[in-house]
């Protein structure tokens, strides 16, 4: 599978040549007194087809062999590659050092972590995409969620009792949302999806590597930023840009990291798989009410600029459902 | 020998309780209300509008109130905010500061000549928009509390909220949710001492907008969806107060951090961080009380 650019140009070319800047104003639509449900695409039969339809590539094309007997297996597999190429990119081999205290002075203890390459999706998981998953009926197959969640799928419902992300109504998205980041989602909903389509959640040191692009070299540069060490609220979203709600997962290409993925600071928090575990000031083990898992990135209501860099973590319990965290997915090269 | 003509010259009248103090007072004798106040009042040549965020103990009035004044300062929403007084910073600069390095800011001292004052002047950014001059003190809720219990015990909450142009009553939701009666019972006891302050004729309602606001929300989503429905729900002695007496209230959901943990202080207590902050329906209470005294 020919892998994408490492390298993919910030403007004027490639995938992110028309991704348009940030609106003026991008207030989303009110999710209680108006809603346009996303409409019901009539499903494949053909399970080649189905899995195209639903947007699984990773599936598809790690499994070329099942399909070459398939009529148009030749030439689906190879759009499935093709999408992988273009919506995924290659994070290149590097080390963090992840903080493991609140005291985050100069010189704090940090704990070194090497990260091997891999592939990270360009774009946060969308609601349109979510919703495949939500069509097929993601959340009744338990092969995708761990044994001691299950009692808990039930609690895992939208605005109307339906399976499905906290503020979608009837198992449907917002259809003006479609391209927004799905927010609403556990960590175990996120995990389940990425299962789905064949992927994973990123660990917490490879999310920080995709931001900081910290590679292993003699030049030891380290971004704050993906784009490098200042805030520029016009290459994000978050509470001083003043859009007050998410935007959709495909703007503010001036805010990509070196190879194109988008919006790794703003718009909405990122689930990784990685526990949560960090210090307090007394060197004591920081707790929460419920297990936590990282989540990194900011989102467009993160009020303070330095909790929206590449470094700053912070965690979220497990089953919460907020309305400012999404995730995107991730997968080793050997899948490739 | 001092005339009474220079005497009255050297005394000032505290903004809150009109109580005289000599001209160089810092605090108010009486209440214990800063003396710059009513200097600025002066300068303004108006008569400024005190809004009150009054509300239990721990239920996040300062974090409110310090998040409500930062994003003033930075023309948050519709409005233009300009401070008078470089005291009127301190109670932003303390929550901020201590909620960037993931601290709460310190419990507010019951003493009243500790309380951080803030005095704003607010117009919303249309033409021609009205100037509001702001008096917005961060109260104890200890000290509330006992007032509530034994009023006039506090003079200077009895003045304050004598002069109180509008109310944002802060009430945990989250405590609600999990079934707790307090918050509905104190906020019941607010209600019902605000009634005594603002009561005009017999069977008259209160005209005074009051924004009943439902804190640590991010603990009850739901608050977000419907805060009148939640409140009905959860908060019932607080919300037939409100039908029966208040002409003009509305209810509304805020949160201020995004996800908590548990850590020690150096004393060795359990003690809630604030492990990132994601504030959510700060302004909206305010512009409300605003839009009514328009």
């Amino acid at each position: 599978m020919a892998l994408g650019r490492l390298f993919r140009k910030q403007s004027g070319g490639g995938a992110t040549a028309a991704l348009a800047d940030p609106p003026a104003s991008a207030k989303a639509p009110s999710a209680t007194t108006d809603f346009v449900p996303a409409e019901r695409q009539p499903p494949e039969t053909d399970p080649l087809k189905q899995l195209a339809q639903q947007e699984r590539w990773a599936l598809i094309a790690n499994a070329e062999g099942q399909w070459r007997t398939h009529a148009q297996g030749e030439a689906i597999v190879a759009a499935a590659r093709e999408k992988l190429d273009t919506q995924m990119a290659l994070v290149p081999e590097g080390i963090v050092e992840l903080p493991t205290s609140l005291d985050d002075h100069v010189g704090a203890e940090e704990a070194e972590v090497h990260v091997q390459p891999f592939l990270l999706d360009i774009r946060a998981v969308s609601n349109a995409r979510y919703q495949h998953f939500v069509d097929a009926n993601g959340y009744e197959d338990l092969d995708l969620w761990p044994e001691e969640i299950w009692p808990h799928l039930i609690e895992m419902l939208d605005m109307t009792g339906r399976p499905g992300p906290r503020y979608w109504r009837d198992g449907r998205h917002d259809d003006r949302l479609a391209t927004h980041p799905v927010v609403g989602i556990s960590w175990y909903e996120a995990v389940a999806f990425a299962r789905w389509i064949g992927q994973r959640l990123p660990t917490e040191a490879e999310w920080q590597m995709s931001a900081s692009w910290h590679l292993k070299s003699e030049a030891n540069i380290l971004r704050r930023f993906p784009w490098g060490d200042a805030m520029d609220h016009t290459r994000c979203n978050v509470w001083a840009s003043r859009v007050g709600t998410t935007t959709a997962v495909d703007i503010y290409a001036q805010g990509a990291a070196p190879n194109g993925v988008l919006q790794l600071i703003g718009n909405v928090w990122e689930w990784t798989t990685s526990e949560f575990e960090i210090s307090d000031f007394e060197g004591r083990p920081v707790m929460g009410e419920m297990p936590m898992r990282s989540i990194r990135g900011g989102a467009f209501d993160t009020y303070f600029e330095s909790q929206a860099t590449s470094l700053f973590r912070t965690g979220q319990i497990l089953m919460g459902r907020a309305h400012n965290t999404g995730f995107r997915c991730a997968m080793d090269l050997t899948g490739s | 020998m001092t005339t009474e003509t220079e005497t009255a010259a050297e005394t000032q009248y505290c903004l809150i309780c009109e109580h005289g103090n000599p001209s160089e007072a810092v605090l108010c004798a009486h209440c214990y209300a800063p003396m710059a106040l009513i200097h600025d009042a002066i300068r303004q040549n108006r008569e400024p509008c005190i809004i009150s965020v009054i509300g239990d103990s721990n239920v996040g009035k300062t974090v409110y109130l310090g998040f409500l004044l930062d994003m003033l300062s930075k023309r948050a929403g519709d409005f233009e905010a300009v401070p008078k007084g470089a005291y009127s910073i301190n109670l932003q600069q303390t929550v901020i500061g201590h909620l960037q390095r993931r601290q709460f800011p310190p419990k507010t001292p019951s003493e009243a000549d500790q309380w951080h004052w803030a005095y704003y002047q607010v117009a919303r950014r249309v033409r021609n928009a009205p100037w509001f001059d702001l008096v917005m003190p961060d109260m104890a809720g200890e000290t509330l509390a006992a007032e509530v219990e034994s009023p006039k015990t506090h003079v200077v909450i009895e003045n304050l909220l004598s002069k109180t142009a509008g109310c944002l009553v802060l009430i945990d939701a989250a405590a609600a949710a999990l079934g707790s009666p307090q918050p509905d019972l104190f906020g019941l006891k607010l209600m019902t001492y605000l009634d005594q302050m603002f009561a005009g004729k017999r069977g008259e309602k209160i005209h005074n907008p009051v924004a009943v606001v439902l804190c640590k929300a991010d603990y009850c989503p739901q608050c977000f969806d419907a805060p009148r429905v939640f409140a009905e729900t959860n908060l019932n002695r607080v919300w037939n107060f409100c039908e029966s007496r208040l002409a003009n209230v509305e209810f509304f959901a805020t949160s201020m951090i995004g996800s908590l943990g548990f850590g020690g202080d150096e004393e060795g207590n359990v003690v809630p961080i604030p492990l990132h902050t994601a504030p959510r329906g700060i302004l909206e209470p305010f512009e409300w009380i605003l839009s009514c005294l328009e």
